[in-house]
């Protein structure tokens, strides 16, 4: 066949609605992915950057030891911005004042994400600055104003430096959410640092390099450097756990969405593609009779489909740009306006799924066409050589594998999603059939478009088995995705309740508790707990001491970064605290009188801690002695404080503590905190409205996105509902334009039509949802690391729905069928 | 049985006698489980479907009783199918000239769905000669037709017939039909059970 034939055919077949549905099921496809990946794409980007402000930087490398020059040269060589940071802990001292702070020595170059906010005077909110402090200059924070009584140009000394105090320091990017960066803020220049002589061998310094540049770039960088064991590599994930944990699961929520997506359309290309080629046999016939050869029916309807493939492309690339633009336009008030320009992968993906989609779902039908024997012109019960069932299949399972590992990138993903796959096709055949099975002795009693539907259902078993195992699968898909999407962002949401507790105040002395309590609850709603806070260490297990405990148990000392004897915030506490979850032992009784223990989970593993250890601890030289009887699993993504280590009353609560709260404080009344640190100087406030609005505004944002997909895997559902309707409705014409020519009204065929659809619908509802909750509960588990939970209201909902849904598209679909005239349907068919 | 270059066969027979597997396996179209084929020079039960194709575009015609017609190709388009097929470059005019020989040149650019059942058949029987076919096979060309119609339909194609001195070979159940043609095989339960033409020779060999 020549090109021009093989056009004018495809044309043709275009216009007369022949290729519709394939047309429209690979334009969903290419859409789908088109408009996922860019959006993603994007967003990703847009996260990224204001995620990296979290660190100052978009990458940190952070050390106990120098950064060797070896990491700056190599980071210049790729262009990538630097800078260096050092932390430390200091006394600094104002005449006999002293207070003990936390030193942040900085390089011109910072920061290189984010902004340093800074003012003149105290408590206020300042303004953003483009510099660092000057060498021989310090910048404070408000609280250690008047701890330390000094005012702007006073200067004070640090180790040995005296500097001078030349501003009030806000707030600084990468200042962190940790509840243990103990002492107030001083932001000084690196330049001053040798002056000060505070580094000697043995002090606790943290050095950071920060980075910033292309991804790419950085991650190339990290493969070329040798961090481990002792430089650590520091992306947002690991800086904020509770951001990055919430990105991942959107990551894998979209990835999943996506690849969902186009498993249905690439069903829908599937069987749009079957009917197709099914609805042309006559049409190779004929062209066989005239001496078309197999090979050139090949090469012409292989020729057709790629004319078409091509079409799809450009209009799905030209829809998926669209819908992702109108999104961005949707979202724009929680987007950048700048959203830096996605890259050719999306397209590129776009273009690839198209031509896979083509190829694997659809090729196969096509294939089949050079098998139809030209005999058929003349003897029309003839069918088609079935051998290439099995090629269809491989084909198709080939092609979604290729797809879902390409595009999901994760050999984790895939193989659950392929054993999913395979799990619910043999199970659910078995209770397709089952159903169908019992379908019929019920239809035995009942009215007569009833019975007409049981034994059109019946008489095509094989196909409608087929057909529940379709539905089923596109409203399980849509389900899996409706409840995955539920539990997210009913996490997400748990995680930063409104009014949850956005300032921490530690370092609360015992007689204070009940001024700055009163102090708390006029101007702000006071937070849920109150825990006493004493600094002590572990000297001994056993009766063995920490150092040689340590040295026998830990096998790999080297890697192992804290040491057991390292002083740690103790508390006791009679109530069990909210956000743990006991692993193993029990919690004491509240009127124990026993010294005991409960250590965090891996704390208890890194130092081989077991149930009835006894360990001693020395606080400020009184030596205690608890059993360990409990060992607790934290959640270290709630925003309350956490303990490693907590007593039971008796061992601790007679000795001299500090107390820590929390309080929820309007933005509006911020003005309070300089009423609270005037009265109690020597109390620490940590601020972390700030993170947690940062992350509330990150899951509202993810939860859009995620919603979108959702908007758009619907879509692929809704598609694969017709496409399957659509390839069996030949078979339904045939059938009941027969009836009605024996005598069967118009009526007696809707209602029967309307009994056979609800009868598969109900059925590939029931499918749905067994399936749906198998494969939440395996996601959930294994991907999300959520908890796994019933969902009793989708067994009621699923069938229901499925039956609505499939009824009404199945009528629409089928409307020709029940009005055209029967000898029409008779001349066409033959 | 044997027919020679020029002759007319009719093959007659009551339903499932074997007609139509005898014409599918005589044009080509389908394989015998055994015997021998030759189609013009061709030993068809030799040769694989992409060859048996090649032969049938090169030697055969059709005509049906269902027309057969692509839907989605106008009555011009059909005609010129087989020269395209070929790769001939010279298909329109010839089909061109070919629809004003069956009475259709003001109805090129119409659809099979637009036309009438007769005129359908006889767009076919133009594509059945746009091949220029040794052979011409007819599966019950008249069969889908009312008697009127179906009496012009023979006439076209008989005159078709001897303007190109094509072989035809057409499976009826029209006596009339079948007493036009030079020759009659008579089918009974798959076997030859009467063939005129032997009749003919035996009776002129006995007298």
């Amino acid at each position: 066949m020549n090109l021009v034939l093989v056009t004018r055919m495809a044309l043709r077949d275009l216009r007369s609605g022949e290729m519709g549905l394939l047309l429209v099921a690979l334009v969903v496809a290419v859409g789908t992915v088109t408009s996922i990946s860019l959006f993603v794409d994007r967003l990703q980007q847009a996260l990224m950057s204001e995620s990296a402000t979290f660190l100052a930087a978009d990458r940190q490398i952070s050390s106990s030891r120098p950064i060797p020059d070896e990491f700056s040269v190599q980071a210049r060589a790729r262009d990538l911005q630097l800078s260096e940071t050092m932390l430390f802990p200091s006394m600094v001292f104002v005449g006999d004042m002293n207070q003990l702070v936390s030193v942040k020595a900085v390089d011109d170059a910072y920061p290189l994400r984010g902004k340093l906010i800074t003012a003149q005077e105290p408590f206020v909110r300042g303004t953003a600055t483009q510099v660092v402090p000057a060498p021989g200059e310090v910048w404070l924070d408000s609280r250690l104003f008047p701890a330390l009584g000094v005012t702007v140009g006073d200067s004070i000394e640090v180790g040995l430096a005296e500097l001078t105090v030349g501003r009030v320091l806000v707030t600084e990017p990468d200042r962190g959410g940790s509840f243990f960066d103990l002492g107030p803020r001083l932001l000084m220049n690196i330049k001053d640092v040798p002056a000060t002589e505070v580094v000697q061998p043995g002090s606790r310094i943290n050095y950071r390099l920060l980075l910033g540049g292309d991804e790419p770039v950085l991650e190339e960088l990290r493969s070329v450097l040798e961090l481990e064991p002792n430089y650590r590599w520091v992306s947002i994930r690991e800086a904020s756990p509770r951001i990055g944990s919430a990105l991942d699961r959107a990551e894998s929520y979209l990835l999943l969405g996506g690849l969902l997506g186009v498993l249905l359309a690439g069903i829908a290309v599937a069987l749009s593609a079957h009917r197709y080629a099914e609805r042309h046999f006559d049409h190779v016939g004929v062209l066989k009779t005239l001496g078309a050869t197999p090979s050139q029916i090949l090469f012409g309807f292989l020729n057709i489909l790629l004319l078409v493939g091509c079409v799809a492309i450009a209009i799905g690339l030209a829809l998926g740009v669209l819908l992702h633009l109108l999104i961005v336009e949707l979202l724009s008030s929680f987007i950048p306006v700048v959203l830096p320009s996605a890259g050719m992968r999306p397209y590129i993906l776009g273009i690839a799924t198209g031509l896979i989609c083509a190829l694997s779902f659809a090729m196969p039908a096509f294939i089949h066409l050079k098998d139809v024997s030209p005999m058929r012109v003349i003897r029309r019960d003839l069918g088609t050589a079935p051998a290439s069932q099995k090629v269809a299949w491989a084909a198709a399972v080939f092609g979604s594998l290729f797809l879902l590992l390409w595009y999901s990138q994760s050999l984790m993903l895939t193989m659950w999603t392929l054993v999913g796959a395979c799990v619910v096709i043999v199970i659910f055949g078995s209770l397709a059939y089952v159903l169908l099975k019992s379908g019929r002795v019920v239809g035995m009693q009942a009215g007569s478009a009833w019975k007409l539907a049981l034994s059109g259902l019946q008489r095509r078993r094989k196909e409608n088995v087929m057909q529940i195992l379709v539905f089923g699968m596109a409203i399980m898909l849509l389900l899996v995705l409706v409840l995955l999407r539920t539990a997210l962002v009913t996490e997400w949401r748990s995680q930063v309740p409104d009014n949850a507790a956005n300032h921490f105040v530690m370092n609360i002395a015992a007689d204070e508790v009940a001024a700055v309590q009163n102090l708390i609850d006029t101007e702000a709603s006071s937070g849920d707990f109150l825990y006493p806070m004493i600094r002590g260490r572990v000297v001994a297990v056993n009766g063995v001491p920490s150092q040689q405990y340590q040295d026998q148990v830990v096998e790999n000392p080297s890697e192992q970064g804290s040491e057991l004897i390292s002083e740690r915030n103790l508390t006791w506490s009679a109530a069990f605290p909210a956000s743990n979850e006991i692993v193993q032992g029990r919690w004491w009784a509240s009127d124990s009188q026993a010294a005991e223990a409960s250590v965090e989970l891996d704390y208890a593993e890194d130092f081989k801690l077991k149930l009835g250890d006894l360990l001693s601890f020395d606080i400020g030289g009184q030596k205690r002695d608890a059993v360990l009887t409990s060992i607790r699993k934290l959640e270290w993504e709630s925003m309350s404080p956490n303990f490693f280590i907590i007593l039971s009353p008796p061992a601790l609560q007679d000795l001299p503590a500090t107390y820590m709260t929390s309080f929820y404080l309007e933005q509006s009344k911020k003005i309070f905190l300089n009423t609270l640190l005037t009265n109690h100087p020597t109390i620490t406030v940590i601020e972390i409205d700030a993170l947690i609005e940062q992350v509330r505004s990150i899951v509202v944002r993810v939860t859009q996105a995620v919603e979108l997909i959702l908007g758009l895997v619907l879509a692929s559902g809704c598609l694969v509902l017709v496409a399957s309707i659509q390839a069996s409705r030949d078979a339904r014409m045939a059938e009941h334009a027969l009836v009605r020519t024996l005598g069967g009204t118009r009526k007696l065929i809707g209602g029967s039509l309307a009994a056979e659809f609800l009868v598969l619908g109900t059925f590939a509802g029931i499918v749905a949802v067994v399936g749906a909750e198998l494969t939440v509960a395996i996601l959930q588990t294994q991907v999300f690391d959520l908890e796994m939970k019933l969902h009793p209201w989708i067994w009621a909902v699923g069938p229901l729905v499925g039956a609505l849904v499939i009824v009404v598209v199945g009528l629409l679909g089928s409307r020709g069928l029940v009005n055209s005239p029967p000898m029409l349907v008779l001349r066409g068919l033959n | 049985m044997r027919a020679k270059a020029g002759e007319s066969v009719a093959v007659v027979g009551t339903s499932g006698s074997g007609k139509t597997t005898l014409l599918g396996i005589l044009a080509g179209l389908d394989t015998a489980t055994g015997g021998q084929v030759q189609l013009v020079d061709a030993q068809l039960h030799e040769l694989d479907e992409e060859a048996r194709a090649l032969v049938r575009g090169k030697h055969v015609g059709f005509v049906f009783q269902s027309f057969q017609l692509l839907g989605s190709l106008t009555a011009l388009e059909n005609v010129m199918l087989p020269a395209e097929l070929r790769g001939d470059r010279l298909a329109q005019e010839q089909a061109l000239e070919l629809l004003e020989k069956v009475g259709l040149a003001d109805r090129t650019d119409h659809y099979p769905r637009q036309l009438s059942g007769g005129e359908q058949q006889r767009v076919a029987i133009a594509r059945a000669f746009a091949s220029q076919p040794t052979v011409l096979f007819a599966d019950e060309p008249t069969g889908n037709l009312d008697t009127h119609t179906g009496e012009i339909i023979i006439e076209l194609l008989f005159s078709l017939n001897e303007e190109f001195g094509t072989t035809l070979v057409m499976v009826t159940h029209d006596e009339r039909l079948a007493q036009r043609c030079g020759r009659t095989l008579q089918i009974v339960a798959g076997v030859i059970s009467n063939d005129s033409a032997s009749q003919i020779s035996q009776q002129g060999a006995g007298s």
